[in-house]
């Protein structure tokens, strides 16, 4: 700790503490919203596209709209296009999360859907030749086993959001990416500032993928 | 077997009546009637294609027969009479309510794979039918007993063999101690060493005085445990007797060629 | 609402108006994206090697390569290539060393890059059963005959979409240049936006043109995959 403290950038980082954990807790906001954001979302334009007819293909142009354009553009278009034609989002965090949201839409909603489809209907129906009512075999076999054939995808979507939230600091928002930047070109002390930060985000990074792995391993095993 | 001389003095626990199903235009059934008694154990038999498999369906209503009627212990399934004599389509509730007396096994098992087999067991008993969890652990116990599974309790189906996995399906099946059960071939997709084993428990069943309706092409099974063979033809039953007049002296010539074409 | 659609629209002509500075942008995203596929196939080829070698301290160098670039948000490793190497270089060698835009945006992609394709190269590799491998080797094929004859098609097929797909994702990717000043559409388009104030029909623009070259670019994926796709089964 004291040799950290001894060098420029970490008593620059040390000195800029409750900003850097600002920025964290926005990160974590901002992903944890544009997660759930995206979950509800693409799950809305996959039922959408499943069951609703005649709304099939302006969804299925919104899904792929949403995983067709690059993050960076749809950042800037929900930031600078939406307030004036909307009047929303009234605010530069509010924007981040809903462009995050919107790009995992896209991808979660194809998920979803090949999800759902790929049941197989000998499972269904031995769980109405035993009596089973609609919702029960919905909840009870179909969701289950959706999900967890998902949940690989679900997971992976999960990190797309996390690694992309340091986008949100191009239109403004102060997360940790932010500061970090911000620390560096104030200090003049990238070397170590922005490799702490690198390393910072690598390592959480790092090891919420191998939880997943280990996780989605752990479910496949009883498939195979 | 056999174990009431007289089939008339008891219960007719399934009833066909004038069974018809079309899929588009093609005629899959072409009227069926059928009665089958408490304790029989009925085979159907017939070639690729003559709808032993949509009839079976058709009984428990997985397909909506296109017109007849279902009687399970008297009580209609799929459509309700009111006392004016109109005829409505049941409610599902209804239809659900049924279906719990018809057990179903498939030919490709259908075990759900993300549950054990003892969570397979156990999900209709207790969230159809609403046991306590008590009864139904003990039941599912004693089922996997009677198939010899009791040390594959906790496996996930793709860790079973096939002949696990269908002897699992058959005990899913009875714990719902149903009045009835269907079987769809259910050794047709098993490994020849494997048939024995779900043979076997199908046996036992037989023995007990379950009843049954069996699909299979095993003609030796048939022959030893069935009370009565149905050969269908086309959509309608060409024989209809005891197996060793079915099997061994078929009246049409059309029958005779079946066997022919199955026993060489 | 009405009047500012229509004002999208016939801002669309601001295109046409700036061509000079968007159609060049947009030659830098097809130039890095050509760079980035290049070099991070590369990369890829080589860790993947490196990553199967049966040598577990030279495994563990391509894990960690991997392991870092795979985990590093794109961003943070161009921003970290925009300071870094040129601040150590210039430490080091005592005089003013600096690189071009273009180039710390095409190593950082492409390093980036590389640790995906090496996953998906391993995966399509390790995705060849054993035992026909084994069987090949009993037949008396050689090692690399095996390789060519019947690992490689196989491997192929497994990994030729996923290989499609980060082709798609590194051109998505390229978008992030502007940051590190690379003058892409994007960064074309802030300037003209900036220049002349009319954001909402040049963020427009650009989604759908971006969202028109993605989307033909999956399209073309999925038509050129799928042909192996369905061989095997
Ligand atoms: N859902 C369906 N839609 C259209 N046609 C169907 C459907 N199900 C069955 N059929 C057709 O109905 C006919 C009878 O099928 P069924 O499965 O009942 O035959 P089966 O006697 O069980 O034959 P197998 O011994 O091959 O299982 C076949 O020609 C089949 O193609
Ligand atoms: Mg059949």
């Amino acid at each position: 700790m004291t040799s950290f403290l001894e060098t420029a950038w970490g008593r620059a980082m040390w000195n800029a503490r409750d900003h850097l954990l600002d920025g964290l807790t926005i990160t974590l906001q901002v992903t944890a919203l544009g997660f759930i954001g995206a979950v509800l979302i693409g799950l809305a334009l996959c039922l959408i596209t499943m069951y609703i007819k005649p709304l099939y293909w302006p969804a299925r142009f919104l899904v792929n709209f949403f995983r067709a354009t690059p993050i960076i553009c749809q950042l800037m278009w929900v930031n600078y296009v939406w307030p004036p034609l909307f009047g929303w989002p009234t605010s530069l965090f509010q924007a981040g999360c809903v462009a995050l949201a919107l790009q995992s839409a896209g991808y979660l909603a194809e998920t979803f859907r090949a999800g759902i489809e790929g049941i197989n209907r000998g499972h269904i129906e031995a769980g109405r030749s035993l009596g089973m009512p609609a919702h029960l075999v919905m909840r009870r076999i179909i969701l289950p086993q959706a999900f967890h054939m998902m949940a690989p995808a679900i997971m992976n979507q999960f990190m797309v959001v996390i690694r992309s939230s340091t986008l949100v600091s191009i239109i403004g928002v102060a997360d940790l990416m932010h500061w970090g930047h911000h620390l560096s070109a104030e200090w003049f002390e990238p070397i170590g500032i922005m490799s702490t930060i690198a390393v910072f985000y690598i390592v959480v990074i790092g090891t919420l993928s191998s939880l997943f792995k280990w996780y989605s391993e752990r479910l496949r095993n009883r498939y195979v | 077997m056999v174990t009431s001389t007289n089939t008339s003095d008891r219960n007719v626990v399934v009833k066909v009546v004038d069974l018809h199903k079309t899929f588009g235009t093609l005629e899959v059934l072409r009227g069926i009637s059928l009665d089958v008694h408490e304790g029989d154990v009925l085979t159907l038999l017939g070639a690729s294609g003559s709808g032993k498999t949509t009839l079976l369906r058709c009984i428990n209503h997985l397909e909506q027969p296109t017109s007849g009627e279902t009687f399970i212990d008297g009580r209609p399934l799929g459509f309700q009479i009111h006392a004016s004599g109109r005829r409505t389509n049941a409610s599902q509730t209804s239809i659900n309510a049924l279906r719990m007396e018809i057990g179903m096994v498939f030919q490709q098992f259908n075990l759900w794979p993300h549950m054990t087999a003892f969570e397979n067991i156990i999900e209709a008993p207790l969230r159809v039918k609403k046991l306590p969890r008590s009864e139904v652990e003990s039941f599912a116990t004693e089922l996997l007993k009677r198939v010899e599974l009791l040390d594959k309790k906790d496996e996930y189906p793709a860790r079973l063999s096939g002949g696990q996995q269908q002897r699992v399906a058959i005990a899913r099946a009875l714990a719902m101690q149903p009045r009835v059960m269907l079987f769809d071939e259910p050794t047709s997709s098993l490994d020849p060493e494997l048939i024995g084993e779900v043979l076997g428990v199908m046996r036992s069943l037989a023995k007990e005085g379950t009843t049954m309706i069996v699909v299979t092409h095993e003609i030796g099974f048939a022959r030893e445990v069935s009370d009565r063979v149905v050969l269908l033809h086309n959509g309608m039953i060409e024989e209809d007797g005891p197996p060793e007049e079915v099997i061994d002296n078929p009246k049409s010539s059309r029958s005779k060629q079946f066997f022919s074409s199955i026993l060489h | 609402m009405i009047e500012q659609l229509a004002s999208i629209v016939s801002g669309f002509s601001l295109f046409w108006e700036y061509k000079a500075v968007m159609l060049p942008g947009l030659w830098y995203n097809f130039l890095v994206f050509f760079l980035v596929v290049v070099f991070g196939v590369i990369l890829g080829l080589i860790f993947s090697t490196i990553r199967l070698n049966t040598n577990i301290a030279i495994r563990a160098i391509a894990a960690f390569y991997i392991g870092l670039f795979r985990n590093a948000p794109e961003y943070i490793t161009l921003v970290w290539f925009l300071y870094v190497p040129a601040l150590v270089l210039s430490k080091l060698l005592e005089s003013n060393v600096t690189f071009e835009p273009l180039v710390v945006a095409v190593m950082a992609l492409s390093l980036s890059a590389g640790a995906f394709y090496a996953e998906i190269f391993r995966a399509g590799i390790l995705s060849v059963p054993k035992g026909q491998i084994e069987a090949a080797r009993a037949t008396g094929m050689s090692r690399t005959l095996t390789l060519r004859r019947i690992i490689l098609p196989q491997a192929m097929r497994q990994m030729l979409p996923e290989f499609f797909n980060e082709c798609v994702s590194v051109f998505k990717g390229t978008t992030l240049v502007s940051l590190v000043m690379v003058p892409d559409l994007v960064y074309g388009v802030n300037l003209v936006s900036s220049y002349t104030g009319q954001a909402l029909p040049l963020y427009t623009g650009i989604a759908l043109i971006y969202f028109f070259i993605v989307f033909t670019m999956t399209s073309i994926a999925e038509k050129l995959s799928n042909p192996w796709r369905d061989k095997t089964r």
